[in-house]
């Protein structure tokens, strides 16, 4: 075992490997408050990469509604149960203190055991917590579609009054899902025979196909359960990162780096990928004019999805701002109520940054923002709040404009001799 | 008033009765050799129960949970194999028989792993790491899987295990066969990385149920590649045990195979996994290095141990008889201690009968 540094639970942690960090890492932000749980990325994603026989029932993205779906079917509660238990078995407790934060510790400090941390803790011959789903708890991806809690406070679960923010009284929210391309994955701990790798350009896990044995030891041990068995092959597959595109090897990428498939085709307009700069020790290289280092790093607004598992998660989310805390705090850690303040009540640079989710195909390395005239005030929460009509202008890996976006969309009046043009 | 002695001897049978109770093996396989019967013509090459292997004496090769490196089973379920081996002058054949509650001949489904087993065999002087060798200590492996012998006559294929699944038809695989079409009928093997990257488990079809590696340390085990693939073999299970022959030529012409030459002795260990059991990988029962020797041994310097004559025909020998001496696992010591400790410190609060 080795001790590396884990900033999203802002102390070193242990691992199977030495520190070795890519150049580059392949992150990603997904606004839960705008998906409207199309499944356009989940078919995308099956379109592109597991058409073929033996991937019939491997979504490597998919969306669940939580709080009751779940693909597999209970994965996080599953996996939840088996770090609580590990902690009772020891008699400790998973709390996080978030009065410790700084630099590297931006939601404080974890204090609980990581899956690898417990997994040592059990004796159980695994580098990881985990469990092997059986093909029944894949077969149903969309199980529990918009299935809402109770109403809480009425009998017969019926609200007079509707649901209100800050917290509705019944809920569900989309999750979207696809591998986080972690910093330390879990899959690559499990792999007795290195057959997992991390890249060095981009930080994409994959799986070498002429080394995997099918042991399914990253099935069993990857938290978020994004790795999966092809019965076909007696091979593992996973979500390759659309690397292809990632590289700028695509015949649309002009030979810059694009978005995934997942990420381009979603019309809710909720995904925004790109690569951050990654510094040798493992660090995020400040660079406050990309669009993801300011919103996750600056701004904290997005956040890692589960990051007491210990992986490093590198799909960011901004959390669901009509959902109970408590849920959203164990499942996003105790930056939530900051970032869903800052979301509800965004500055002028977040608001005109989040025009840019997907304004092109290409990824945005950089950002620049255009101010424009106030052209609202109203009070939120209390608190008085500006709107500015502010622009935001993308640049691709090779500085070239490819977006440009002003925050109070253009109203463009069809003129009366084309009304039945349609 | 019990007297001391009396005491003692009644905690030596209890503890006596605790190893046989669970089975608890006193013996590692140091010392255990399997002498390959030399015969004339063709040696049976897939009949488990062909009269030619009576002329072998039946070996019995204890396992043992590996418990070296992660990951591990300590549950892991095998605890012996019966050994023979036949040689003529052109092949070896060993016969390895264990006995295994169920059949587990699939690995399509994600829950569903295969029975197997393994035999090892340094490819330097010595013996190297007893568990996928060591650095500068090759190891030659020959792996038999339970699936892959199931899938001698057709890959086994999803729409087999899920005989009710509907497609419409797989695109760049034969689209007119809905559900059936099988892999190999893919135009575009991109679309089944495995096979494009020449992956033995996702070849369309097996030319033996034995796979032939090499190995260096825990993770190195690498598949030969496929035009040196030399090992043939045939499994075939009833009556509660896997009966699973291995055949390959005494010499082969590849630096990464083991070699075989009459009068010689040789080192070898055996692995075996209990697909029922969610056995794969290290999880695994493994033994420890024995020995085999083809035909009496000849005065040649290679040659080491005592050499106990060709097995008689029809006998079925203990395979610790005879053994000079038992390596007895650490924790059994460790256990033993222990447990003569707490049996000396109750007598030690007992009276002493005046
Ligand atoms: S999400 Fe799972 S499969 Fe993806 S890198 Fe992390 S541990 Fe590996
Ligand atoms: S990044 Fe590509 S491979 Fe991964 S889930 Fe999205 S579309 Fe699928
Ligand atoms: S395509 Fe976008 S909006 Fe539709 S389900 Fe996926 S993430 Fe949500």
């Amino acid at each position: 075992m080795a001790e590396v540094y884990n900033w999203q639970l802002g102390r070193p942690m242990e691992y199977i490997y030495e520190e070795a960090h890519p150049n580059r890492q392949f992150a990603a932000i997904f606004n839960i408050n705008r998906c409207i749980g199309c499944q356009t990325c989940t078919g995308a994603c099956k379109a592109t990469w597991t058409f073929s026989k033996g991937q019939e029932y491997m979504w490597w993205n998919n969306v669940e509604s939580k709080p009751y779906g779940s693909y597999p079917k209970y994965w996080d509660v599953k996996i939840l149960q088996q770090l609580d238990e590990a902690h009772q078995a020891v008699g400790k407790t998973a709390v996080w203190d978030p009065t410790q934060t700084g630099e590297q510790s931006p939601y404080g400090v974890y204090n609980g055991m990581t899956i690898t941390e417990a997994a040592g803790q059990t004796q159980n011959g695994n580098q990881a917590l985990g469990y092997l789903p059986t093909d029944h708890e894949w077969q149903a991806p969309n199980f529990y579609e918009d299935t809402a809690t109770k109403y809480q406070g009425d009998r017969l679960g019926i609200s007079t009054e509707g649901a209100a923010l800050p917290v509705h009284q019944t809920w569900f929210f989309y999750l979207q899902r696809i591998c986080n391309h972690c910093t330390y994955p879990a899959c690559a701990a499990a792999c007795p025979r290195k057959a997992i790798y991390k890249r060095e350009e981009d930080g994409i896990v994959l799986i070498d196909q002429s080394r995997c044995r099918g042991y399914r030891k990253c099935v069993e041990q990857c938290p978020y359960k994004k790795s999966m068995y092809r019965g076909t092959t007696h091979t593992s597959e996973k979500c390759v990162g659309c690397y292809p595109r990632v590289e700028g090897n695509d015949p649309l990428s002009d030979g810059v780096p694009m978005e995934t498939r997942c990420m381009a085709v979603c019309p809710g307009k909720i995904r925004l990928n790109g690569l951050v700069d990654i510094a040798e020790d493992g660090s995020w290289v400040e660079d406050p004019q990309h669009p993801l280092y300011y919103l996750i790093r600056v701004e904290q607004i997005a956040l890692p999805l589960y990051p007491q598992f210990g992986t490093e998660p590198n799909i960011y989310y901004i959390p669901p701002r009509w959902a109970p805390r408590p849920y959203l705090r164990q499942m996003f850690g105790p930056g939530v109520d900051q970032a869903i303040e800052r979301y509800s009540n965004p500055s002028r640079t977040v608001l005109a940054l989040l025009q840019l989710f997907r304004a092109s195909q290409k990824m945005v390395f950089r950002f620049e923002i255009e101010e424009g005239p106030l052209v609202r005030e109203v009070e939120k929460n209390g608190q008085p709040w500006q709107m500015y009509d502010d622009t935001v202008i993308g640049f691709d890996a090779q500085g070239r404009e490819i977006a440009r976006l002003s925050v109070v969309e253009p109203m463009i009046e069809r003129g009366a001799e084309r009304l039945n043009s349609i | 008033m019990m007297t001391r002695s009396r005491l003692l001897f009644l905690a030596l049978l209890a503890v006596a009765g605790v190893l046989t109770f669970f089975k608890i093996p006193l013996a590692s396989s140091q010392g255990v050799t399997i002498t390959a019967a030399k015969i004339e013509g063709a040696l049976p090459l897939d009949d488990v129960t062909a009269v030619e292997w009576q002329d072998a004496t039946a070996v019995s090769v204890p396992l043992s949970a590996q418990i070296v490196a992660k990951p591990m089973f300590p549950q892991a379920n095998v605890k012996a194999v019966d050994v023979r081996a036949l040689y003529n002058d052109a092949q070896i054949a060993f016969l390895v028989e264990w006995a295994d509650g169920t059949m587990d001949d699939t690995a399509v489904r994600v829950q569903d792993f295969a029975d197997a087993v393994a035999i090892q065999f340094p490819l330097v002087e010595g013996q190297p790491f007893f568990c996928m060798g060591q650095q500068g200590g090759n190891v030659n492996i020959w792996h038999w899987k339970a699936d892959w012998q199931a899938g001698m006559d057709g890959r086994q294929d999803v729409n087999d295990v899920y005989p009710d699944m509907y497609v419409d038809g797989y695109t760049f695989a034969d689209t007119e066969a809905g559900a059936a079409a099988p892999v190999s009928s893919y135009t575009d093997i991109n679309y089944v990385p495995a096979m494009a990257a020449d992956n033995l488990f996702a070849a369309p079809t097996y030319a033996s149920p034995v796979e032939d590696l090499i190995a260096g340390s825990f993770g190195s085990l690498t598949s030969q590649p496929i035009e040196m693939q030399n090992v043939q073999g045939h499994g075939a299970y009833a009556d509660g045990k896997w009966r699973v022959i291995f055949v390959r030529d005494l010499a082969s012409p590849q630096g990464e195979d083991a070699q075989f030459a009459t009068g010689q002795v040789y080192s070898l260990a055996f692995a075996a996994w209990d697909g029922a059991n969610e056995e794969r990988n290290g999880q695994k029962s493994t033994s420890q290095w024995v020995s085999l020797q083809l035909g009496s041994i000849a005065s040649s310097p290679g040659a080491t141990g005592a050499a106990p004559a060709a097995g008689s025909r029809g006998s079925s020998a203990n395979a610790l008889e005879g053994v000079p001496y038992l390596l007895v696992p650490m924790f059994l010591v460790f256990g033993l201690v222990v447990l003569a400790g707490i049996g000396f410190w109750i007598l030690s609060k007992l009276p002493e009968k005046k």
